[in-house]
């Protein structure tokens, strides 16, 4: 038996996973379902108020996400259930993780530093999260890429990208 | 001889330089983003729209046009070399390219999706010349109530034939439902599930749910079995084309797909997924060599791709004569108009048919480029697939962020997008089809637009929607496409057969 071999625990955490996508569906809806009171119903007469498909929106949401809790538990689906145990089994959250995290820093960063400077810096991060061990080759292309791009939107293509720290450099 | 006059004028428009340059272009930039393994022709237009802001409106879509149908074709190439689909619609290919070229004949594979997709491209272009223009006149009769049954229909077909099971075809497409409906009622003005969010008045575009489902959505999800996914690119050492009886065997393929899957893409049925499905199916049972199936039959390769290319022309049919867009490619096209205030619709082949008919003779023209380019080419794009996977998404994630925040440098438009990628990833990890969820955002606006407007009309009387005639078949379409899966197992039931499969399922609903 190799490491990745689903094993009763992947089987459970499947199981709660799809819970409690279940539970959040029905509380989204639940959510939605009180958002609807706080809209206005706009002045004049209007025959179809824009609270209608919210409402509808809502419910489905609820009902929806019961039948799915159902499913995920009395008349349980046990082909999603194998599926989702297999990807258990093979799913690394750190990476993921990481990989999130940074896209949250270089979207940060794009303004303070400028486009290029945060591109350059983002490229080989990320690269390394998702597995390059080439570090000076990934630098290399993120500043090529950063450079590039910024030079291309704002020159020919007349898309405005912030310059940041390069200001009145680039 | 309208239709040709018109055809005429758009030719003599789009083969002037500059367009012929931006239709090559298209074509080129197409297959090189295409090719790119998990990148599909919907993602493709999606992260090539900011190249476009300064071109004219003809110009632009000529380009996507393009962009489209190289996206289509280097995501063939992919799928026969890589065995990695670049969306649902190339997912059939996959069976018998991914075997022909295991068995050293990658080749022929190549060269009966490229030559199939010439065909097909052209067939169902022709189609699309004489077909549009009567819909359009025919689309003048459409009211609200019949607009939104319509909508109706496409959701209901969407989820109930795509993906392995209703119930989670409807979350999603609740889903998209619910992001459709953030920001300003258009007929109120009031906010709506802004949830106190300034950033969120304007409503969430279409855009940036596309690159966070599919770019970032796709990127986490990748990272997230990063360890257990081997690449393994299969070489072509042959020459790319096919001997006789290969040719002999692609022909009648070629024209079966193009005749399944320009009707099935005109439907407001999501696209190319069903059709690629189904003329899998027909090959298989119709060949003479059954040995041959999954060890590499031109059959199963030849159909699923001419199908895949029918059905663009045919997604267009219901985008430009009705502004119904039914795939995920077809809404980011939409958005592409609409960036030039351009409303497809029954209208705009009165107001632009410059325009129009500039696009569909592009169309024409962008097919032969494809072939020109691509078999010539093709090695330069095989190079392409042995980029690193680690370098792809970086690459990946560094074109969607700018995708979005080029389109008004907004944090939160990033952030926005970002969130959307993690449920798309989560989507994904627990069996939800995204597909549904797309189509939601997109058609939202119009089912609910519609739908207000039928019932103002009718003074609030709700049997509108089923005492017109049109109305009322559309919705009986819808509730027919929600039985149609289950009918084998109701048959097998009747005649109480033991019931072997569930309910038929066409393709696995990961559109992007």
């Amino acid at each position: 038996m190799t490491p990745d071999d689903p094993k009763p625990a992947h089987s459970a955490r499947a199981l709660f996973g799809l819970r409690l996508a279940a539970l959040t569906v029905i509380s989204l809806g639940g959510i939605i379902l009180t958002q609807v009171s706080q809209i206005g119903t706009g002045a004049g007469f209007i025959v179809v108020g824009p609270r209608i498909f919210p409402t509808v929106v809502g419910v489905g949401f609820v009902v929806l996400g019961l039948l799915f809790l159902l499913r995920t538990t009395v008349l349980l689906d046990r082909d999603l259930v194998a599926e989702v145990t297999t990807e258990e089994a093979t799913t690394e959250w750190s990476t993921t993780i990481l990989a999130l995290l940074s896209l949250v820093a270089y979207a940060s960063l794009l303004h303070p530093l400028g486009y290029t400077l945060a591109t350059a810096l983002f490229f080989p991060v990320a690269g390394r999260i998702l597995g390059s061990s080439r570090l000076r080759r990934d630098i290399i292309i993120g500043l090529a890429l950063g450079f590039a791009i910024y030079l291309i939107f704002t020159r020919v293509l007349g898309v405005r990208l912030p310059a940041g720290l390069l200001t009145g450099i680039l | 001889m309208d239709v040709l006059t018109n055809l005429l004028h758009g030719f003599a428009s789009a083969l002037t330089p500059q367009y012929l340059l931006l239709a090559a272009l298209g074509v080129t930039l197409g297959t090189a983003i295409g090719v790119l393994p998990g990148i599909g022709p919907a993602l493709t237009v999606a992260l090539l729209l900011p190249l476009t802001y300064n071109f004219d409106p003809t110009g632009a879509l000529i380009m996507f046009a393009g962009i489209y149908y190289g996206g289509m074709y280097g995501g063939s190439t992919t799928s026969i070399l890589l065995n990695t689909p670049g969306e649902s619609a190339s997912v059939a290919t996959t069976f018998e390219g991914f075997a022909m070229a295991k068995s050293g004949r990658g080749g022929a594979a190549l060269a009966t999706a490229a030559v199939g997709s010439f065909v097909a491209g052209t067939i169902s272009t022709l189609l699309l010349t004489f077909v549009a223009p009567v819909v359009a006149r025919l689309a003048l009769l459409f009211q609200p109530a019949d607009y939104f049954s319509l909508t109706v229909l496409a959701f209901m077909s969407v989820t109930a034939l795509v993906g392995k099971s209703l119930l989670r075809g409807m979350i999603s497409l609740f889903i998209g439902l619910f992001i459709g409906l953030i920001g300003i009622d258009v007929l109120t003005g009031q906010p709506r599930l802004t949830f106190g969010m300034t950033e969120l008045l304007d409503g969430i575009d279409v855009v940036v749910v596309a690159v966070g489902l599919f770019a970032v959505g796709e990127a986490l999800y990748v990272a997230s079995q990063m360890r257990h996914t081997k690449e393994e690119i299969l070489p072509v050492n042959t020459s790319v084309w096919m001997n006789r009886d290969e040719w002999r065997r692609s022909w009648p393929a070629w024209l079966r797909g193009t005749l399944l899957g320009f009707p099935f893409g005109a439907l407001p049925a999501g696209g190319a997924e069903i059709p690629t499905f189904l003329s899998y199916t027909t090959e298989k049972r119709l060949s003479k060599n059954k040995e041959e199936w999954g060890h590499g039959a031109i059959e199963g390769v030849a159909g699923p791709e001419a199908a895949n290319n029918a059905a663009f022309s045919g997604v267009l049919v219901p985008l430009l004569t009705l502004g119904l867009p039914t795939s995920a490619t077809a809404a980011i096209l939409l958005v592409a108009f609409q960036i030039y205030n351009l409303q497809p619709g029954p209208l705009l082949f009165q107001k632009s048919p410059e325009l129009i008919w500039a696009l569909i003779a592009s169309l024409y023209i962008g097919n032969v480029m494809l072939l020109v380019l691509n078999l010539p080419l093709i090695r330069i794009w095989i190079k392409i697939l042995a980029i690193p996977r680690s370098v792809l998404y970086a690459g990946i994630l560094v074109f969607g962020t700018l995708g979005v925040y080029s389109l008004s440098n907004s944090f939160v438009d990033v952030m926005i997008m970002y969130a959307i990628g993690v449920l798309g990833f989560i989507m994904r990890r627990y069996g939800f089809p995204v597909g549904p969820t797309i189509l939601g955002v997109i058609l939202l606006p119009m089912a609910e637009a519609q739908f207000r407007r039928a019932l103002s009309i009718s003074q609030g009387d709700p049997s509108v929607f089923f005492t017109r005639p049109l109305s009322l078949g559309l919705l009986v379409a819808a509730a027919g496409a929600l039985l149609l899966p289950y009918i084998p197992v109701l048959i097998a039931r009747l005649r109480r057969k033991p019931v072997d499969a569930g309910r038929v399922v066409f393709g696995e609903g990961q559109e992007d």
